[in-house]
């Protein structure tokens, strides 16, 4: 089983590496990551670092916003030899706030085969309307199309749904006919489930990232979302896992009601642990302390103001 | 092997039959169902609505559980009959033999008999495939639905159908959303949550008719709203499913009567879940089942158990939505609440105490502590010496200084906790300022802006100053409106304007009021802010008036009332006189000339009301609202039309006075006079409003008083002409309505904001057609004789005694 999920981690995954940067004065250094195959290209990132304004993981800290690369060449990214050479094509920064303070850019890659199919999206509100601000689609053009052309409501839809709760929101079945809202290209395209988290930023604009998932080329097979709000759990710091699904182990929330089947745990405690603990996004690469069969794990904080609000997970 | 047949694969049956298998179990099990599948967790249908889940994630039982169970099913077949004598089930595709009979047939939603409900396109949220259906309508774009009813299925199928894209609206009848679970200050909190999400909620909306042309097109309301509709779901509760009891003379009596062992009145047919009920309760939550669950499960295998009520609890599916509510938090004597809000994070907390025992708890934003309040309702825990700190939660029990006292709970607060929300402070901010100097909340507010916002974290400021200067604290300052606020009259008012606050239940959460609902000192006042500031959109509430206000009449020492029709400028008619001599003969009425040129009939009781208005109506009459906080009377002398020393017509410009300022409602009574000459008949100079005419045209002058103060009017203008009496007037009565302070009469209002800038206000053109503007916008809802309104059936039988105590009762 093991071996046959680092299959997809490897190869047919839609994420192929995430890495993380962290703020030091006025330099990002980088603070630990997986890299799949792409050893080359983590040996280059381990001797680098960036300046506000320098290479991706810079100017998203300077314009204090995600930002989507859909190609290396002729961008900012400095990277982009090794990155090419690992076959990483894309990537995705996504600057972590805490109120006005920057606490880390977590970068993630994707390949560029002609039969990956996911989405990572990144809406914006202008208007009272969420608008698409930047995505990658890697094979779905259909999809990609069909999300230019749509707007999200307060409320509706995946992204409208993250903006009004202001929690991550985890959605099954997107493709199914009659599912979500842009369920008939979703379901064409083989996407199946959606992850969206807020994307708090200093300068108060709304933003809401979108990760899309396809069976065959998943961003990942196990998807988490966890509450560390003190109205949830109560002054000792800990986070309660509210939502989650996991090819493997199936539904992943509480079962009883009132909830006392809630899985939760404290600081330190595991790699969701390591986000209480540390307030910062945490990769695992080689599978330590992750659930059996899977081997790497990107676990996001989402803060609301100062306070760490949720966690959301992902594993393959 | 005994034979168990159960009807119904719902999550109470699916329940028992765990409990069943936990054990070597006697049984050989066969289960019908009449929806074509096995058990799933249907309360978990609103996230596979709104996508959150998939229906394969709620799935309970597969096909595998029932194959190791060796569970007969039969689903997709309905049970037609159950034939006690011999002892089977009918089912559609046959008879099956038992030895043990499980009811389970749950419940079925009701639908309301509307013109329309059976059109295609209405469904009800009870299973799979209204849930399929709703998903099918909202996968047009662009489509709306109208959700009927606001409990917790309609809103979670509501914010499932807006998560799904469709545009949604909520129609609920009572006043606010899920009532039975929730208070109204809660039920204000939801509102706005869903509100925030796109979904449209309309309380106290009656549905008249669905309409559509072979389907759901559109939702007629009552009073005349059309809602157009894709699909329409009506949530508005379920009846117990059990007919098929009834029918085998099983004793039922709102469903089929169990005991507490869910044994039915046949010892061999037990039944369990939404279709029993159970010494005269019926049940719709889970909680309970799963008890019940447990209890047939042992009565079954021969172990005894019994089923006992308990208290349940609340949680709405919504993401993002976080409300608890558990016990009964109805208000009623020797009850106490226990309150805290946090507007900033759009807090709610209450907590109901009766015999020191915790009761009833509502959380609204912050659930954290749900489970601990639920443990300390359910086992009756003594709270006595928690009370001070109950509503801060178990961190604030069990030792340390913090537990003990609010200050040094204030005192054990980290640096870095917010003390004020709306402007971002911090405690140790607050500490260093009062540390370089700020030793008043006053010079706080000025250079921290802590509690210059909303100004509810005023007491936890001043706590702060006293833990940090000790005894060298004075609080001071304005004084609050009352016990349930630390916010001034003053105050009150310009944060019901700035952040357009247009209902008690608004006050009372945005400015984070201590108590549920004000009282009796606060209420009055704040409906008359509401009314004065909202007139087209905030409802007079009659329980927030005195008892003259809500009686529309005077109470007089001996309990009987007064009732002083209106006279428009003093001037009456025979006709008049005629009805109301009629009138003072028929109920016995002591008549009595007043001050105000009017005349009062004192000693009629309380549910002759109606009728002597009706009477008096019936003559042309009105209240003269001798008992408002209003106009009362314009008292004026007879002119120029009958004296010789008369400059100007004043009667007929203190009747045009009267027909146009009468019904509204001021901050307090408000008399006015006008002379015809500066021999002042009318005492126009000890009024609110004193006009005395002269030969050049009107001298204004307001802030009188012949009452436990003597002032003599203050001149606020000449002005040439009636019509600019009238103009002058109306503005500074509206000015006084806007600005004043209730109860405040407009001399006391006038020297807190001296006459100067009342004159500054009103002599501005622009400002004084404004302020009539505004004051005309009111006056198309209250310029009206409240007499008429409750002189006839049904406002009328609210006068009549609720018992005839005085009989006795029959043998």
């Amino acid at each position: 089983m093991q071996e046959s999920n680092q299959a997809i981690a490897d190869d047919r995954s839609f994420i192929r590496a995430a890495e993380l940067w962290l703020p030091e004065g006025e330099t990002l250094k980088p603070g630990g990551g997986h890299y799949g195959n792409a050893g080359g290209f983590a040996d280059v990132t381990a001797r680098t670092a960036f300046a506000k304004g320098e290479g991706l993981p810079g100017k998203a800290w300077e314009q204090r916003r995600a930002l989507v690369l859909d190609r290396f060449n002729g961008s900012c990214f400095i990277r982009h030899e090794a990155a090419e050479t690992a076959g990483l094509t894309c990537a995705v920064a996504l600057p972590i706030f805490a109120d006005q303070v920057l606490k880390a850019i977590l970068v993630v890659f994707c390949g560029g085969d002609a039969d990956h199919v996911g989405a990572i999206e990144v809406w914006e509100e202008r208007d009272g309307l969420l608008h698409l601000d930047d995505g990658y689609y890697g094979a779905s053009t259909d999809f990609a199309q069909a999300s230019k052309d749509v707007t999200f409501a307060r409320g509706q839809g995946l992204p409208g749904g993250v903006w009004s709760a202001r929690t991550p929101i985890l959605m099954r079945d997107i493709g199914a006919s009659q599912g979500f809202v842009r369920s008939d290209s979703a379901g064409r395209t083989g996407l199946k489930t959606g992850l969206g988290i807020p994307l708090p930023s200093p300068d108060g604009k709304v933003r809401v990232a979108t990760f899309l998932s396809a069976p065959n080329t998943p961003l990942a097979s196990r998807f988490e979302i966890w509450d560390a709000r003190e109205e949830r759990v109560g002054s000792q710091r800990r986070a309660v896992r509210i939502d989650g699904i996991c090819e493997r182990e199936g539904p992943l929330w509480p079962k009883l009601n009132p909830p006392i089947d809630i899985l939760g745990v404290h600081p330190w405690q595991g790699p969701i642990g390591q986000v209480l603990g540390t307030g910062l996004p945490h990769v695992v690469g080689n599978g330590v302390a992750l659930p059996a069969g899977y081997r790497s794990m990107v676990a996001v904080p989402i803060y609301r103001g100062e306070t760490l609000a949720f966690i959301t997970a992902w594993y393959l | 092997m005994q034979k168990l047949v159960v009807i119904g694969a719902g999550m109470a049956s699916g329940r028992v039959l765990e409990h069943l298998f936990e054990a070597e179990a006697p049984y050989e099990v066969t289960l019908f169902n009449a929806e074509p599948r096995g058990n799933y967790n249907r309360i978990m249908l609103s996230p596979v609505l709104s996508g959150e889940k998939s229906f394969a994630e709620i799935v309970t039982h597969g096909d595998a559980w029932y194959d190791e169970h060796a569970v007969t099913c039969r689903f997709g077949e309905k049970v037609t009959a159950i034939d006690r004598a011999r002892k089977v089930v009918v089912g559609e595709n046959g008879a099956v033999p038992y030895d043990k009979l499980l009811i389970a047939t749950g419940s079925a939603p009701f639908i309301i008999p509307l013109p329309g409900h059976d059109l295609p396109g209405v469904v009800a949220y009870r299973d799979l495939e209204d849930t399929n259906a709703m998903i099918e309508a909202s996968a047009k774009p662009g489509s709306r639905a109208v959700v009927i009813g606001g409990g917790l299925l309609g809103l979670e199928a509501a914010a499932g159908l807006r998560l799904r894209g469709m545009d949604v609206t909520v129609l609920h009848l009572m006043g606010h959303l899920m009532e039975r679970q929730l208070d109204e200050a809660a039920g204000y909190l939801l509102k706005q949550d869903l509100e925030k999400r796109g979904i449209d909620v309309m309380l106290n909306a009656s549905t008249k008719a669905i309409e559509g042309d072979g389907k759901v097109e559109r939702v007629v309301l009552e009073d005349g709203t059309v809602l157009e509709a894709d699909i329409v779901c009506m949530a508005v509760g379920i009846r117990p499913a059990g007919q098929i009891g009834a029918d085998a003379g099983l004793e039922c009596g709102k469903a089929i009567k169990v005991d507490a062992h869910m044994r039915t009145s046949d010892p061999d047919i037990f039944a369990v879940g939404e279709c029993v009920e159970f010494d005269g309760n019926l049940f719709g939550l889970v909680a309970p089942l799963y008890d019940q669950a447990r209890v047939v499960a042992k009565t079954l295998r021969g172990e005894d158990d019994v089923f006992t009520m308990r208290e349940l609890s609340t949680k709405l599916k919504v993401t993002g939505c976080d409300l608890f509510s558990a016990g009964d938090f109805a208000q009623g004597e020797g009850r106490e609440d226990i309150v805290f809000r946090d507007p900033a994070r759009g807090i709610y907390k209450r907590l109901v105490i009766e015999d020191d025992r915790l009761v009833g708890a509502v959380l609204y934003g912050d659930t954290a502590d749900g489970n601990w309040f639920f443990g300390l309702i359910k086992d009756e825990t003594c709270i006595e010496e928690m009370r001070d700190t109950l509503i801060y939660g178990p961190a604030f029990q069990g030792g340390g200084a913090a537990g003990q006292d609010p200050l040094a709970a204030v005192a054990a607060l980290p640096p870095e906790a917010e003390i004020c929300g709306c402007n971002g402070i911090c405690k140790n901010q607050i500490v260093d300022a009062i540390g370089a100097g700020a030793n008043t909340l006053e010079t706080l507010r000025a250079q921290t802006k802590a509690s210059a916002s909303c100004g509810t974290c005023t007491g936890l400021v001043e706590q702060l100053l006293a833990v940090t200067l000790g005894d060298s604290f004075e609080t001071g300052g304005a004084k609050p409106v009352c016990g349930c606020t630390e916010l001034t009259h003053e105050d009150v008012r310009r944060l019901i304007k700035a952040r357009a606050l247009r209902s008690q239940t608004a006050v009372w959460q945005e400015l984070g009021w201590l108590t549920v609902n004000g009282c009796p000192s606060c209420r009055p006042a704040i409906n008359f802010y509401l009314l004065a500031e909202w007139p087209l959109d905030y409802q007079d509430d009659a329980q927030s008036r005195f008892v003259n206000e809500r009686n529309h009449a005077n109470i007089q020492k001996d309990g009987t009332y007064s009732v002083m029709p209106r006279m428009w400028g003093g001037m009456t008619s025979a006709d008049e006189l005629l009805a109301i001599a009629t009138a003072a003969k028929k109920y016995d009425a002591a008549v009595k000339v007043t001050g105000g040129q009017r005349i009062d009939l004192l000693g009629i009781e309380k549910d002759d009301l109606p009728a002597i208005w009706a009477d008096l109506n019936a003559a042309g009459m009105v209240s003269g609202h001798a008992y408002s906080k209003g106009l009362r009377t314009v008292k004026t002398c007879v002119g120029t039309d009958w004296c010789r020393f008369g400059t100007q017509d004043s009667t007929g410009l203190g009747i045009k006075l009267e027909k146009k300022l009468w019904g509204s409602w001021t901050p307090h009574k408000v008399k006015m006079g006008v002379s015809g000459c500066p021999r002042n008949c009318a005492e126009a100079t000890c009024k609110d409003v004193g006009v005395i005419c002269v030969d050049s045209g009107y001298q204004i002058g307001v802030a009188g008083a012949a009452g436990m103060d003597l002032r003599e009017t203050k001149r606020l203008v000449d002005v040439a002409t009636e019509d600019e009496v009238i103009e002058w007037t109306t503005a500074f009565v509206q000015l006084y309505r806007e600005n004043a302070k209730y109860l405040d009469r407009p001399y006391k209002w006038v020297d807190k904001v001296g006459l100067d800038w009342v004159k500054d206000v009103l002599s501005d053109p622009a400002e004084r057609a404004a302020l009539n503007e505004r004051f005309e916008i009111s006056q198309s809802v209250y310029r009206k004789d409240p007499w008429a309104e409750r002189a006839t059936e049904p406002e009328a039988r609210k006068f009549q005694p609720l018992a005839d105590l005085t009989m006795e009762p029959a043998e």
